[in-house]
C-alpha cells in the first residue's frame, strides 16, 4: 500500500497515542514532535484518507461540553496499518544501508 | 458584544462548516475545532475566534466538504468561469469605461471607509465601561438672566451625600473632580501632571484597569494616589509593583502614599488624567463644597435600570432648590439625569434640555458617506446600462446557443459583484495608504481593525449591497433584448433606460450642489466665528499660567513685565476672559426679586482689566489705581439690563459678603462659545492676587517678548513651568470640531463632485459614440464646431439646471437648522446657492465639453466612410 509522507507521520502518531489517539491528541503530538504545527484541515484528511485505506480504525467516543457537545472520534492503528508502516521502515532500512555513515538499523536508535 | 457570546466559536464559520462538511464527519471535526476554541480562548479572545475561522476554511478541500450534486457543480462552475473570462475581456477591450468605472467605485467606498472609522471611533467614546449603561451623569441646570439656562456638570457635594443616603434606587454615588495641574515627583525630581480627584468607588464604577493594587481599596486613605504606567515609570521604573508604598510629594507640601498604578488612559475614553487623589482629602481642605450653592465635583450615581432611573430623576430634579429654599443668595437650580455614555456625543443644552452636540456632526458625515456610496453606485449603473448596447451581440448569440434569461441575469449579477469585490478590496488599500494623513487631519488614531467582525460586515455588505444595486438594472434589462435585433447588433434601448440615466445623474449632482452648500455655509459660519468682534482685542493678546505663589507678588510681576519694551499693557485675571465660566448666585441689588436666583459671571481682576483687553467702556469709567476702587464693580451690558436700572452708576451691588457699588458698564463681549448668549458679568478688583492668569499685550516683536516674559516669569518663580497660550489661539480651539468637520466636508464635497464627473465623461463619451453619424451629417452639411459643441452639451446642461433646483430647498432647510444652534450665526447668502450651483455647472458641462469637442473634431469622413 502506498501512503504520502505525512500520513506516515499521522500513522506514527495515531500508533503511539494508542488508545487515545483523537484529532486534537494527534495535532498536538504532531506539533511536539515535528516542530511544525500541522493544519486541522490537513490533519483531518489525512485521517479519513487512512481510514478509507484500511490502515485505521475509528470508534465513537463520549461527549464532552468543551467540545461543543460534540463526541472524540478515537482512531486505532490496525494489522494492515503497522503492516504499512513495517514496510516503510525496512525500505528505508534498506536504503539507508547503500549510504556510507548512515548505519540506521532498528537495534541503533 | 455580551460576554455570554465570546464563549461560543464564531457562528458564521461555524454554520459554513455545518453546511459544507461530510456529514459522517461534521462530529469529529466540529468537536476538535471546538476543543482547540476552547483552549486558545483562555489566550485571547480575539485571535481565537479569527483563527477558528481560518481553520474551517482550511477544512474546505475535497475530502471533507460533502458530496454536492456533483453534475450541476461543474455546469455552475464552467459558466462562471465563462462569464469570468468574458467579464475580463470586456474590461480590457474598454480599458476607459472599466478604468472610470472603477476609479469612481473604488474613490467611493474608500472615502465612506474613511469616514465609518471616524464615526466609528466617534461612537465608541466612553463605551468600554462594562457598567456603562448602568451610569448616569448629574447635571444642573442653572437659571441666568431673561429665563435662559445654562447647564453644568458640578453638583454641590451634599446633593450627592444626599442621593446615596436616602435614594433606594441608586446603588452608587461616585465623584470626580475637573482636570488639575499639581507638581509631582520625589524630591528635587518633580514635573507637572494632570489629574483628578475622585472618590473611593470611583474605580468599581468605571472600568479603568489597575495593573498594580487593589482594586477595591486603593482610595481608600485621605493620603493614597493613583498614578499612570507612564507616570510609575518615570519614578519607579517598568515593574509597576514596585511603585507601590512608595511616597510621592505633590506641590512641595504633603505627601503620598502610592496604592496603584493604572493602565493609561486610552483615547477612546472622556475622563483622563495621570493621577488620582483622594475626593475626601480635598473636601477636607476646602469647607465650602459642603454649601448646597456651590457646585463642586461631577457626580455619576450608578443605578440599575432605566424605570428607575426615571424614578430618581423625577424625584432628584427640584432637590437643589428645596434645601435652598429661603437662602437670598440662591439660585433657581434643577437637576437632571444624563446617561454617562451619551455625554461624549450629546453634549449641548438648550434651556437645560439636551440638544445634540458632536452627534449632530457623527449624523452629518453618516449622511456624506451613504451619499458618496449612492453617487458611486449610480455611475456604475449608468455606465453598464450606457455599454450594454456593446453586448448585444455577445447577449444574443447566448441566446441562440440556448442561455435562458436568468442564465444572462446572472451573468450580469456575476460581473457587478466581481466589479465591487475589486473595488472594495482596492479600497481597503487605499485606505490604509492615506490613513496617516487622515488622522492627521482629524487627529485620532484610527485604523482598520481586521480582528473585529464588524470590519467583515461591513466590508462583506458594502460588496453585496453595491453589487445588488449596480447589477440588479443591467441584469434585469439586459436579458429582455429582442432576440433578432440583438444578434444583428443594433438595438434600440427602451426610452425609460434614457430617463433612468438622466434622473440618476440629476440626482448625483444635486447631492453633490448639497454638499458644496453645505460646505461653503460651514465656511461662512466658521469664518464668521474667527472674525466676529468679540468686545475684546484678541489679537497679540498672551495669557501667561502665574504658578505657585506668583500671584501673591503680581505688584512685582506686572512691573518687571511692563519694563519688556514690547509690552503696552499688564493685568491679571481669574481665567480666560473669553471663555470663562465663575459663577455666583449670590449677587444682590436693591429692587432684586428675592424669589429669583440668578447665575452672574463674576471676572476677578485688576484695575488694568479693560484697558489690556481693549473694552470698551459704554458708561461710567474704568477702575482706577488713584481712586480706591477695590470694592467697586464693572457690570456688563447684559448685567445691567438683568439688575434693570436705567442708569445703574453708583447703585449698590453685593456679592460673596462685598458691598460696593456700580461704576461702570462695559460693552458686552462673548465671555462663552457663540453657541450660548451672553450672560450676564461682574468685573472685580477686589483682590488681585486670587488672579490665575496673567494677561499680556504685546505690540512689536512677538518672538522676543515672548522670551522677555519667560525670562521674568522663570525668574521670579523659579522651577515652574512656563505656560502660556495666544488668546486668539485659545479661542480658535474652542471650534476645533466645527473646524475638522468642516475640512472633512470640503475633502468630501470634492470627492462628491469628482465621481459624479467620472460618470458624467462615460455617460458623455458615450452620447458623443452613439451620435457619431449625426454629428459627421451635420459637419457636412456646414454645422461647425461651436454648434456641435452646443447640441451635444444642451442636454446635460439641462440635468445640472434640475439637479441645482432639487438641491436648494434641501440645502437651505439642512443648513438653517444647522445655523440655528448658534446663538451668534451668520445669515444664509443666495450667494453661496448659486455659486454651488455654479461650480457644480461649470464642472459638469466642462467635462461634458471636453468629451463633446473630441467628437466635433473628428473628420466627418471617418464617422461616414462606414455608410
Amino acid at each position: 500500500m502506498k501512503i504520502g509522507a505525512f500520513e506516515e507521520l499521522v500513522l506514527l502518531a495515531v500508533g503511539s497515542l494508542g488508545e487515545n489517539a483523537y484529532g486534537v491528541a494527534v495535532k498536538e503530538l504532531l506539533a511536539d514532535k515535528t516542530g511544525k504545527i500541522p493544519s486541522i484541515g490537513a490533519l483531518h484528511s489525512a485521517l479519513y484518507r487512512l481510514e478509507d485505506k484500511g490502515c485505521l480504525l475509528s470508534s465513537e467516543g463520549g461527549a464532552t461540553s468543551e467540545r461543543g457537545g460534540r463526541r472524540k472520534k478515537f482512531y486505532l492503528l490496525t494489522a494492515a496499518g503497522r503492516n504499512t508502516l513495517v514496510e516503510v521502515n525496512r525500505l528505508r532500512i534498506e536504503f539507508s544501508k547503500n549510504i556510507e555513515g548512515l548505519n540506521l538499523s532498528l537495534d541503533e536508535s | 458584544m455580551n460576554p455570554q457570546a465570546n464563549l461560543t466559536p464564531p457562528k458564521i464559520p461555524l454554520k459554513f462548516l455545518r453546511w459544507f462538511c461530510n456529514d459522517n464527519l461534521i462530529e469529529d471535526v466540529e468537536g476538535d475545532l471546538s476543543e482547540l476554541f476552547n483552549a486558545r480562548r483562555n489566550q485571547n479572545q480575539a485571535w481565537a475566534r479569527l483563527l477558528f475561522t481560518v481553520d474551517v476554511l482550511l477544512l474546505f478541500r475535497p475530502g471533507i466538504v460533502r458530496n454536492f450534486q456533483f453534475a450541476l457543480r461543474l455546469i455552475k462552475y464552467a459558466m462562471l468561469r465563462n462569464y469570468f473570462k468574458i467579464a475580463i475581456r470586456n474590461s480590457f477591450r474598454h480599458k476607459g469605461y472599466a478604468l472610470l468605472n472603477l476609479l469612481g467605485l473604488v474613490v467611493g467606498i474608500a472615502s465612506s471607509i474613511l469616514i465609518l472609522l471616524w464615526v466609528d471611533n466617534e461612537v465608541g467614546m466612553d463605551k468600554f465601561h462594562v457598567n456603562g449603561d448602568k451610569i448616569y451623569q448629574v447635571f444642573r441646570n442653572m437659571k441666568q438672566s431673561n429665563g435662559v439656562v445654562t447647564t453644568t456638570g458640578t453638583v454641590p457635594k451634599p446633593l450627592g451625600d444626599l442621593v446615596m443616603a436616602e435614594y433606594p434606587e441608586v446603588s452608587e454615588v461616585a465623584r470626580i473632580s475637573w482636570p488639575v495641574d499639581l507638581n509631582i515627583g520625589i524630591a528635587e525630581d518633580v514635573a507637572e501632571e494632570e489629574g483628578r480627584f475622585a472618590s473611593k468607588n470611583f474605580l468599581s464604577l468605571f472600568s479603568f484597569q489597575l495593573v498594580a493594587g487593589d482594586k477595591n481599596n486603593a482610595l481608600n486613605e485621605l493620603n493614597s494616589i493613583l498614578i499612570s504606567q507612564t507616570v510609575a515609570g518615570k519614578y519607579f521604573g517598568d515593574n509597576w509593583e514596585n511603585a507601590l508604598s512608595h511616597s510621592l510629594r505633590v506641590d512641595d507640601q504633603y505627601d503620598v502614599i502610592v496604592t496603584g498604578v493604572f493602565e493609561d488612559i486610552g483615547d477612546n475614553s472622556t475622563l483622563d488624567f495621570d493621577f488620582i487623589l483622594s475626593t475626601q482629602a480635598f473636601f477636607n481642605l476646602n469647607e465650602w463644597v459642603n454649601d448646597w450653592g456651590n457646585g463642586s465635583f461631577y457626580t455619576f450615581l450608578s443605578i440599575d435600570d432605566s424605570e428607575k432611573a426615571r424614578i430618581v430623576g423625577s424625584r432628584i430634579f427640584n432637590e437643589i432648590n428645596d434645601h435652598t429654599e429661603g437662602n437670598s443668595n440662591a439660585g433657581d437650580e434643577t437637576v437632571i439625569l444624563h446617561k454617562f455614555e451619551d455625554t461624549y456625543l450629546h453634549s449641548n443644552f438648550d434651556n437645560g434640555v439636551v440638544s445634540g452636540g458632536r452627534i449632530d456632526y457623527v449624523n452629518i458625515m453618516t449622511v456624506v458617506a451613504i451619499f458618496l456610496l449612492v453617487v458611486a453606485c449610480i455611475n456604475f449603473m449608468n455606465l453598464t446600462t450606457a455599454q450594454s448596447n456593446k453586448r448585444a451581440k455577445e447577449i444574443g448569440l447566448r441566446k441562440v446557443m440556448g442561455a435562458q434569461k436568468r442564465a444572462i441575469s446572472t451573468q450580469f449579477f456575476f460581473e457587478a459583484f466581481l466589479f465591487t469585490t475589486i473595488a472594495v478590496l482596492l479600497s481597503v488599500l487605499v485606505v490604509m495608504l492615506v490613513l496617516p494623513a487622515f488622522n492627521n487631519l482629524v487627529d485620532k488614531s484610527l485604523f482598520i481593525d481586521f480582528t473585529e467582525l464588524k470590519t467583515w460586515y461591513f466590508l462583506g455588505g458594502v460588496t453585496v449591497v453595491m453589487g445588488f444595486l449596480s447589477g440588479t438594472y443591467p441584469a434585469i434589462l439586459l436579458p429582455a433584448f429582442n432576440l433578432i435585433e440583438s444578434s444583428k447588433g443594433g438595438i434600440k434601448q427602451p426610452a425609460f433606460t434614457a430617463y433612468l440615466r438622466k434622473g440618476l445623474v440629476i440626482f448625483q449632482f444635486a447631492i453633490s450642489t448639497l454638499l458644496i452648500i453645505g460646505t461653503s455655509v460651514i465656511y461662512k459660519q466658521i469664518d464668521y466665528i474667527l472674525t466676529k468682534d468679540l468686545g475684546i482685542d484678541k489679537e497679540n493678546l498672551v495669557a501667561v499660567r502665574m504658578e505657585g505663589d506668583l500671584s501673591k507678588r503680581l505688584e512685582t510681576y506686572k512691573t518687571e513685565l511692563s519694563r519688556i519694551p514690547e509690552i503696552t499693557a499688564v493685568s491679571a485675571a481669574s481665567g480666560n476672559p473669553i471663555n470663562y465660566g465663575r459663577s455666583t448666585s449670590s449677587a444682590s441689588w436693591e429692587g432684586k426679586d428675592p424669589t429669583e436666583g440668578y447665575e452672574v459671571k463674576v471676572i476677578l481682576s485688576d484695575e488694568d482689566f479693560i484697558e489690556t483687553m481693549g473694552m470698551e467702556m459704554l458708561s461710567g469709567r474704568s477702575f482706577s489705581k488713584q481712586l480706591t476702587d477695590s470694592t467697586n464693580f464693572i457690570i456688563n451690558e447684559a448685567a445691567s439690563k438683568l439688575i434693570g436700572f436705567d442708569d445703574p452708576l453708583e447703585k449698590d451691588l453685593s456679592f460673596w459678603g462685598i458691598d460696593g457699588k456700580i461704576i461702570g458698564v462695559v460693552k458686552n463681549f462673548n465671555s462663552s462659545d457663540l453657541y450660548e448668549p451672553i450672560a450676564p458679568l461682574i468685573i472685580t478688583c477686589v483682590d488681585p492676587s486670587r488672579s490665575s492668569i496673567a494677561l499680556i499685550r504685546i505690540e512689536g516683536n512677538i518672538g522676543e517678548a515672548l522670551i522677555a516674559i519667560e525670562e521674568v516669569t522663570q525668574k521670579l518663580n523659579p522651577g515652574a513651568d512656563f505656560d502660556y497660550q495666544f488668546i486668539d489661539q485659545a479661542y480658535a480651539d474652542i471650534y476645533e470640531n466645527e473646524l475638522t468637520v468642516s475640512a472633512l466636508a470640503t475633502i468630501f464635497a470634492v470627492i462628491s463632485i469628482l465621481i459624479s464627473c467620472l460618470g458624467l465623461l462615460g455617460l458623455a463619451s458615450y452620447s458623443a459614440e452613439q451620435r457619431s453619424r449625426e454629428i459627421g451629417v451635420r459637419k457636412v452639411h456646414g454645422a461647425s464646431v461651436s454648434q456641435i459643441l452646443i447640441l451635444l452639451s444642451k442636454d446635460y446642461s439641462r440635468l445640472m439646471i434640475l439637479a441645482f433646483v432639487l438641491a436648494v430647498p434641501f440645502g437651505y432647510y439642512l443648513t438653517q437648522n444647522w445655523l440655528d444652534n448658534f446663538e451668534f450665526r451668520t445669515a444664509l447668502d443666495p450667494f453661496l446657492f448659486i455659486l454651488a450651483g455654479v461650480i457644480t455647472f461649470v464642472i459638469g458641462v466642462l467635462t461634458v465639453a471636453a468629451k463633446s469637442y473630441q467628437a466635433a473634431t473628428v473628420n466627418p469622413v471617418n464617422s461616414l466612410k462606414h455608410e
